[in-house]
C-alpha cells in the first residue's frame, strides 16, 4: 500500500480515537446506570433514606454498559483504530531508527503480528463482556 | 595586530572562538580548541575563521567561496544554531565566547567541512528540473506572474544544507529525503511549466519521503534565505493525500513563439 494511503488512515484513525476515546471515557465515568447518592449518604450517615444502588463507582454497574451491542461495537471500533494507529506509529518510528529494505520489511511484519495479537486479545474482552461475562 | 587587520577599522574587542576540530584521518576524538580573535565592526564569523587560519592555525579547515551569502558553502553551527558564517557578524552575536561547530547530520571531511554528498544526492533524486513531454522545444514556456508566485520563495535555495542539519528526522533516518530536496520537488511540481508530478511521485510517496516530516519546523527556522521548507512539505502532503482520491493533474504551460520568428517579424 502506498505511504499516502497508510498515512491518511493514520490521521483518520487518530481523529476517531479522539472521538471514540471521549465516548469511552463518558461511558465509564458518567453514563453507567446510576442512582449514586454517595455524597448524600455520607452527609446523612446511615439515617439516609436513599440507598446505594450502583453508579459509576461500582464495577458491576459500569460493566453493564459493556453488555449492550451499541457500546460493544463502539469499543471494538476504538480497539481497531487504536491497534492500527499505535502499531503503524511504531512501524514509522522504528523504520526511521533502522532504515533499510530488509529491516523495514521485518519491522512491518513484526508490527502486523503484534497488532493482530493485541487486536484478538482486546476483541476477546469486548466479546466476553458483550455476552454477559466479566473480567 | 592593527596592521594585520588593515581595512577593517579599529579593533573593538577580542572574542574567543571555540572551534570544534576533527580530522577523520587522525583517528582522534573531536575536540574543541579556543582562539583569541580581535574583532572590528562588520567582521563576520567567517572573517574570524580566516583570521585564525592566517595568523594562528593554518590547519583549520572551513569551506567558503562567495563571502556574501550566495554560494551556501559556509553554513555551520554558530552558537548552537545553523547560520552562514559569512552572514553572521561577530558583534551581532553579543557574546565574548563564540562556539563554532560543523553542521550536524552529515559525515565530516575535516573540522568545519561537512560532506554534503547526501544533500546533493537527494536533490538530484527528485529531478530538479522542468519535466516536459516535447522532444524539441521551439519557444519559451509561458507563465503568468501569479503562477510564478506559487513557488517563487523556493527558487531562492542556495543549497547550503542548513535545513538538513537542523532537521530531527534527518538525525535518525539517513534515507529521509530531507527538507531541501522536498522543498525543491514542490518548487518544480508547483511550476506551471512542469508535468513531472508522476515521475517524482514514487520517491515522494515512499517510506522516506514527505510523510516522514513530523513538522518540527526547524528547517524553516534556520534557513538563511527565509525559505519555508516545512510549508512546502505540508503542501506536498496535501497534494499526495488528494491524489489518493482524485489523480493530480498538471496542465503543461503553453509554448510561446520562438525568438527567431519574433526577431524576424520585428525586422520585417
Ligand atoms: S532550503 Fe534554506 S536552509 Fe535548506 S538548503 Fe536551501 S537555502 Fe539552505
Ligand atoms: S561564503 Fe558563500 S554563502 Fe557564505
Amino acid at each position: 500500500m502506498k505511504e499516502s494511503k497508510i498515512m491518511l488512515i493514520q490521521y483518520i484513525t487518530g481523529i476517531f480515537i479522539l472521538v471514540l476515546g471521549a465516548l469511552h471515557f463518558l461511558a465509564i465515568s458518567a453514563l453507567a446506570p446510576t442512582s449514586d447518592k454517595v455524597l448524600y449518604q455520607y452527609a446523612n450517615n446511615s439515617t439516609s433514606t436513599h440507598t446505594l444502588t450502583g453508579g459509576t463507582l461500582y464495577y458491576t454497574t459500569v460493566t453493564t454498559i459493556y453488555h449492550t451491542l451499541f457500546w460493544g461495537s463502539i469499543f471494538e471500533l476504538l480497539l481497531t483504530f487504536l491497534v492500527f494507529h499505535i502499531f503503524n506509529g511504531f512501524r514509522i518510528i522504528l523504520s526511521e531508527q533502522f532504515p533499510g529494505d530488509r529491516s523495514e520489511k521485518a519491522i512491518t511484519y513484526i508490527m502486523l503480528v503484534a497488532g493482530l495479537i493485541i487486536f484478538i486479545w482486546g476483541s476477546k474482552t469486548v466479546v466476553t463482556m458483550l455476552l454477559g461475562g466479566g473480567l | 595586530m592593527e596592521l594585520m587587520l588593515k581595512g577593517f577599522g579599529e579593533v573593538v574587542k577580542t572574542v574567543t572562538l571555540r572551534v570544534r576540530r576533527y580530522d577523520p584521518e587522525k583517528k582522534e576524538l573531536p575536540k574543541y580548541m579556543e582562539y583569541k580573535v580581535p574583532v572590528q565592526r562588520g567582521m563576520t564569523v567567517l572573517d574570524g575563521i580566516l583570521y585564525i587560519k592566517e595568523h594562528i592555525d593554518p590547519s583549520l579547515a572551513a569551506r567558503y567561496s562567495c563571502r556574501m551569502g550566495i554560494c551556501g558553502s559556509c553554513a555551520m553551527i554558530i552558537n548552537n544554531r545553523e547560520r552562514l558564517a559569512c552572514q553572521t557578524q561577530i558583534l551581532d552575536l553579543g557574546k565574548d565566547l563564540i562556539k563554532v561547530d560543523p553542521m550536524g547530520n552529515y559525515d565530516l571531511v575535516k573540522d568545519l567541512v561537512p560532506d554534503l554528498t547526501k544533500l546533493f544526492r537527494n536533490h538530484e533524486s527528485i529531478k530538479p528540473y522542468i519535466i516536459r513531454q516535447e522532444e524539441k522545444v521551439t519557444g519559451e514556456f509561458l507563465q503568468l506572474p501569479e503562477e510564478r508566485e506559487l513557488y517563487s520563495m523556493f527558487t531562492e535555495c542556495i543549497m547550503c544544507g542548513a535545513c538538513l542539519s537542523a532537521c530531527p528526522t534527518m538525525a535518525t533516518d539517513e534515507l529521509y529525503l530531507g527538507p531541501q530536496a522536498l522543498a525543491q520537488s514542490f518548487r518544480y511540481i508547483a511550476d506551471s511549466r512542469d508535468i513531472g508530478f508522476n515521475e517524482r511521485l514514487n520517491l515522494l510517496d515512499s517510506k522516506h519521503g514527505v510523510w516522514r516530516c513530523h513538522f518540527a519546523g526547524a528547517c524553516s527556522d534556520v534557513c538563511p534565505k527565509g525559505i519555508d521548507p516545512a510549508l512546502a512539505i505540508q503542501l506536498l502532503k496535501g497534494m499526495l493525500a488528494k491524489n489518493v482520491f482524485v489523480k493530480y493533474q498538471q496542465k503543461p504551460a503553453k509554448i510561446g513563439p520562438d525568438r527567431k520568428s519574433i526577431l524576424e517579424t520585428a525586422q520585417s
